[in-house]
């Protein structure tokens, strides 16, 4: 009779133990608050690459924007130019016609960077037709 | 009997344990699941984009390939060779049938363009005419 009275007491008011498990869980919490790490968010830059070589030059087809970048930066119309001049150069050319064709050229000693400066300005002034030569 | 109506009254009278119970299955299952870290070269540095579009969530079947800046290829933080890097997208290309999955070149700032030009010729001669760059839209990891 006492036993029966004991377990209608405990099935009534079920005395959980919170200290233990706000423990834990503030041990999780704080796991990954520390543990979390902001990743650098990402772009996409893309290019066609057409089939080299074997095609005509395309210095010689006409309305074609060539850009040549070698290892100090960029050349447009065979003159350096610093990435701001470049920018201004196409964006006087991208107010009248987006879909004019951007070749850039890269020579093999040139760093990634300056083809993908080169990308991010065409995409900022919505040149979307572009193309990467190798030389 | 009526002290122990007023004593339920006043306090919540909820059963904890199955929500505990659930909420620990959901917490177990999210720390099994979390991936702490992700397959990519650390070393890579890339250069700032900062207006192509975001890469928001990559279709599973995106191939990026790692590029360091002395030219090493890695995909997943594996190095390879070019030949084998070769070997996979035309095993991809011939898997799908067809060329137009997302590859992406996620290449050191300071790479030399030949090395980039390596990996641009495999891809287009298994046939990906398109090809894009990985830059940094906006700094979030604090490096350097």
């Amino acid at each position: 009779m006492k036993v029966r009275k004991q377990r209608r007491i405990t099935n009534d008011q079920p005395q959980l133990e919170m200290t233990p498990m706000i423990d834990v869980v503030f041990q999780l919490l704080i796991f990954f608050i520390v543990t979390i790490k902001q990743e650098d968010i990402l772009s996409m830059l893309s290019a066609a690459r057409p089939a080299s070589d074997k095609e005509a030059d395309p210095e010689k087809q006409p309305n074609v924007l060539n850009i040549e970048i070698n290892k100090m930066g960029f050349v447009y119309r065979g003159t350096p130019v610093s990435r701001n001049l470049l920018e201004r150069r196409l964006a006087s050319i991208a107010e009248y016609d987006k879909k004019v064709s951007v070749v850039i050229r890269c020579t093999g000693d040139s760093p990634h960077r300056f083809l993908v400066q080169t990308l991010d300005v065409c995409y900022k002034l919505g040149l979307t037709n572009l193309a990467i030569f190798s030389m | 009997m009526a002290k122990v109506k007023k004593a339920r009254s006043a306090g919540c009278d909820l059963n904890m344990t199955p929500m505990i119970d659930v909420v620990f299955q959901l917490i177990i299952f999210f720390v099994v699941t979390l991936k702490m870290t992700k397959d990519e070269n650390k070393e890579i540095e890339l250069e700032d984009g900062k207006h192509g579009p975001i890469i928001k969530e990559m279709p599973p079947q995106t191939l990026v390939i790692e590029l360091d800046r002395r030219g090493r290829i890695s995909i997943h933080n594996a190095r390879m060779g070019a030949d084998v890097l070769r070997d996979i997208i035309v095993g991809r290309v011939n898997r799908f049938r067809n060329t137009n999955f997302p590859v992406l070149i996620r290449a050191d700032h300071r790479t030399p363009h030949r090395e980039v030009k390596r990996v641009m010729d495999v891809c287009t001669g298994a046939g990906i005419w398109k090809l894009s760059f990985v830059a940094i839209q906006e700094h979030k990891a604090n490096r350097k």
